[in-house]
């Protein structure tokens, strides 16, 4: 039986036991605070602010901001709706019909509806646009406008990754408003003149002054209720990581979108609350060797010779399969933040194989593998490795490569060239023999056909082989997710084999927040959105 | 002086000319290509071809100045070849903050370098004389970046934030833009630390400059007059030797301004300042031709009108100088 003096002290302890429950939820529920500015800094300068056409992914996570396109893309690979608010694919794959919300809105206050959908993809397949993501829009063949909320697009053959494309290759699709596009010029776009940067997304650009900021500001009409939180986004860039430490300890700025993976101990260290985002790399890491070289000596020749050096697939597998440690230099270059990776599909990306083993590091294997291509003490093999002085990492790696190239036998002289002249070299077919760069994030192993297909201008090593493409095209048309995972591993493998694509490691990504900085979601360089990110201040 | 003064400014345009003529084909001259970097992801040969002519790049270095330079007679200073913004906008913008930071190093370096070479001077060969020679080529000896790093390390992180690390706050009624932060106080506070960064190895060069003039001067004759008349050691000082010690420091500081706009370039890059300096330099690394003109076009005309201004001063120092 119950004593009535235990009463009070059930009491208490019911209260206890309810304040346990009650606390986590009421912390894990916390409500979104709305208003505030979101300080962020990027550590490179906004080229322009023509959408479809700026290089950079300064330019892309303003883009992703201030427009809006069809469709999103979530962490875990799910397709959301942006613009659109349904789609369908026609079972023979097509045919992709997205019906439009209603009250989705251009900054200028015109509606999105299916004619700026057919206008926006036009003006990206136009060569006149010089859009570099033209070549994702290969496989379309045409957008028809049903009503002014259906729009169609037709493709030529069946695309796989056509979701994945609107979503997340590059910026995505950023829809234009027809009618702001006509209004001004080019040049007043690329400026950031006001009213001529108009999109459909959560933020409205107010003003880019180049070289100091970027501010944008809540779009009251946003198509999704009660959002955005922020009152404000305003984008400084910090070149210097110490600098950047320093703005980040000292509170001055919020966010730093995308932070040097070498000092990401130290800030860590200095910040214990801050908050590290990263994930599984999604970009390549390489060293890249050229196969062939214009035959009549004229860059960008269609008629080729293989390369003096790495033409002979002996010494591109006796340099880049077996003679590369791997492990060595992800503990050197990036302190074991990275990882190991021969696959041409970084790890955190679509369909990635892990084919290491096909590269083992063997340096006995390289040397007798060089002799067999006719080098040795005699002929010594010596070549040139370019390293561009966008990162200071790229040297690195270069460095432990020289070192490494040593102990077999090769003399790597190491060249180190600003980022200009980098892309000047490859991208013209100019003289050079290995390369070490990052070049870009990969959502999917087919945003990487433009960078080692045959034909692509950014295929740097200038490989005329044509079974790379037929691969491709192959793995594009798949239209069975189990199917396409088993050609994406024969592309990882053959690729490893003939040594056309001579991955180091993934390149890691760093993003760092402030404790108050709440309700971001991590997607790699593909989605930088701040419409759901509030301050907790 | 009149004709004087009209000479120097008449001179102004051939030198100005000459440099921008030097920057024009050395641009031209090193690996890189602008083109390059505005297609991007789009880059075929075809499309560079076109753009290449588009923007006058196939044709020669210099049909390409004279076409510039007419441009710049009618007030066109070109726009730049990757954003498109125009170049006289974007520099008239930053000049402000960069002027503001060499104004402000320049008096950082007059006001350690002026006591610390007068101290040295009149007690050479003392305890508080190494201090200063040694102080000063200190100063001279350690980078404008590491000075930067390390007030960095001392005022932004370790002193809690005491001053700002990097930014810019505009003084009240120089706001460039729609949107900036202007106080009086933000912009002391945001100055500061570049400042003294760019200012102490200017300092170090004008103490050690300084104080051999200053010995020279307290040893004439009539300095000793002076003394002998009876006159107190501060006027000695103040009045009559340092006034003529500070003539050939007056020209070295006038030259010391081209080395403090390459210091800027440094220091804003480090303070992620919205000045000159990173616009050239983010110039210069894009190849944006029209850009790095218009930066060698500005940095030009302000350092030989600063030299300009420096020879004028002398007549005021020196009232036997009398420009004929």
């Amino acid at each position: 039986m119950n004593s009535p003096r235990r009463w009070p002290c059930a009491l208490i302890a019911l209260s206890v036991l309810a304040w346990i429950v009650a606390v986590p939820v009421t912390a894990d529920a916390q409500s979104p605070k709305r208003g505030g500015t979101l300080r962020v800094s990027y550590g490179n300068e906004i080229a322009h602010l023509d959408f479809h056409t700026a290089p950079g992914y300064e330019m892309m996570w303003v883009a992703m901001n201030v427009g809006c396109g069809l469709v999103n893309i979530t962490p875990d690979g799910k397709f959301v709706g942006d613009a659109a608010e349904s789609w369908q694919m026609s079972p023979d794959g097509l045919l992709y019909t997205f019906k439009l919300r209603t009250n989705v809105l251009f900054h200028d206050g015109t509606r999105v509806d299916a004619a700026a959908v057919k206008f926006s993809i036009d003006r990206l397949k136009d060569p006149a646009t010089k859009s570099g993501m033209r070549a994702f829009y290969d496989a379309v063949h045409s957008v028809e406008v049903l009503d002014a909320s259906t729009v169609q697009i037709r493709l030529k053959q069946p695309y796989a990754f056509m979701l994945h494309m609107l979503a997340a290759y590059r910026t995505g699709l950023v829809l234009y408003s027809p009618a702001a596009t006509q209004k001004f010029s080019l040049d007043d776009r690329k400026q950031g003149k006001p009213g001529a940067v108009v999109g459909c997304g959560p933020f409205r650009l107010i003003e880019w002054v180049k070289g100091s900021h970027l501010l944008m500001e809540r779009f009251d009409k946003y198509f999704v209720p009660g959002l955005p939180y922020l009152d404000r986004v305003m984008i400084r860039t910090i070149k210097d990581p110490v600098t950047e430490m320093a703005a980040f300890k000292a509170g001055e700025i919020d966010f730093i979108a995308s932070f040097s993976p070498e000092h990401v101990d130290t800030l860590k260290a200095h910040n214990p609350k801050a908050q590290i985002l990263t994930g599984k790399e999604t970009t390549p890491m390489l060293a890249a060797m050229k196969v062939t070289v214009p035959k009549d000596g004229k860059p960008m020749s269609k008629e080729r010779a293989p390369h003096p050096i790495f033409g002979d697939l002996r010494v591109r597998k006796a340099v880049g399969c077996y003679g590369i440690d791997r492990h060595e230099i992800v503990k050197i270059a990036f302190r074991g933040k990275a990882t190991p990776w021969v696959g041409m599909n970084p790890p955190g990306t679509l369909d990635t194989v892990d084919v290491n083993h096909l590269c083992p590091y063997d340096p006995a294997k390289a040397k007798a593998m060089l002799a067999e291509a006719g080098y040795g003490p005699q002929k010594r093999l010596t070549f040139e490795l370019m390293a561009d002085t966008e990162k200071s990492v790229f040297n690195v790696i270069a460095t432990v490569i020289k070192e490494q190239m040593a102990r077999i036998g090769v003399t790597a002289n190491i060249r180190l060239v600003d980022k200009v002249s980098w892309m000047n070299t490859t991208l013209q077919d100019g003289p050079w023999d290995m390369y070490v760069e990052d070049l870009l994030s990969l959502i999917t192993l087919d945003s990487n056909g433009y960078l080692s297909n045959s034909t692509s201008t950014w295929s740097h090593p200038r490989h005329n082989d044509k079974r790379v493409d037929e691969h491709y095209a192959r793995y594009a048309r798949e239209m069975d997710a189990a199917k396409r995972r088993a050609i994406a591993r024969e592309i990882q493998e053959f690729f490893a084999e003939n040594m056309y694509w001579n991955n180091i490691s993934g390149s890691p990504f760093f993003m760092v927040a402030q404790p108050w900085m709440k309700g971001y979601t991590y997607n790699a360089e593909f989605e930088v959105h701040y419409h759901r990110v509030w301050l907790d201040r | 002086m009149r004709v004087y003064v009209l000479r120097r400014v008449l001179q102004i345009v051939p030198t100005v000319l000459m440099i921008t003529l030097v920057v024009f084909v050395m641009m031209r001259s090193i690996p890189g290509d602008p083109v390059v970097a505005l297609l991007g992801d789009a880059y075929t040969e075809e499309d560079a071809v076109t753009v290449r002519a588009a923007y006058g790049l196939d044709r020669p270095v210099l049909v390409q100045y004279v076409i510039w330079l007419g441009k710049l007679v009618q007030g066109d200073w070109g726009a730049s070849i990757l954003s498109g913004r125009p170049v006289l906008q974007d520099v008239l913008i930053r000049l402000p903050v960069t002027l503001e930071l060499i104004v402000l190093s320049m008096g950082v370096a007059l006001a350690i370098a002026i006591p610390a070479a007068i101290i040295g001077a009149l007690r050479q060969n003392t305890w508080a004389d190494y201090t200063a020679t040694t102080v000063a080529m200190i100063g001279v000896s350690i980078p404008e970046f590491f000075i930067g790093v390390l007030l960095l390390l001392i005022f932004s992180i370790g002193l809690g934030g005491l001053l700002p690390s990097s930014g810019w706050v505009y003084l009240p009624g120089t706001c460039p833009t729609m949107v900036c932060g202007v106080s009086l106080w933000g912009n002391v506070q945001h100055v500061l630390l570049p400042a003294i960064a760019l200012g102490v190895g200017r300092a170090a060069i004008l103490t050690r400059l300084l104080r051999a003039s200053m010995l020279e001067v307290i040893r004439t004759e009539y300095v000793t007059t002076a003394r002998a008349k009876g006159l107190g050691e501060r006027p000695v000082v103040f009045k009559h030797a340092l006034k003529n010690a500070l003539i050939p420091t007056i020209t070295v500081m006038g030259l010391q301004v081209g080395f403090l706009i390459g210091g800027a370039i440094v220091v804003e890059t480090l303070f992620a300042m919205p000045g000159l300096g990173t616009f050239g330099i983010d110039a210069i690394i894009a190849r944006d031709y029209q850009q790095v003109q218009g930066f060698a076009l500005l940095t030009a005309v302000v350092f030989v009108v600063i030299n300009l201004v420096v020879d004028l001063l002398y007549t005021f120092l020196d009232p036997r100088i009398r420009y004929a």
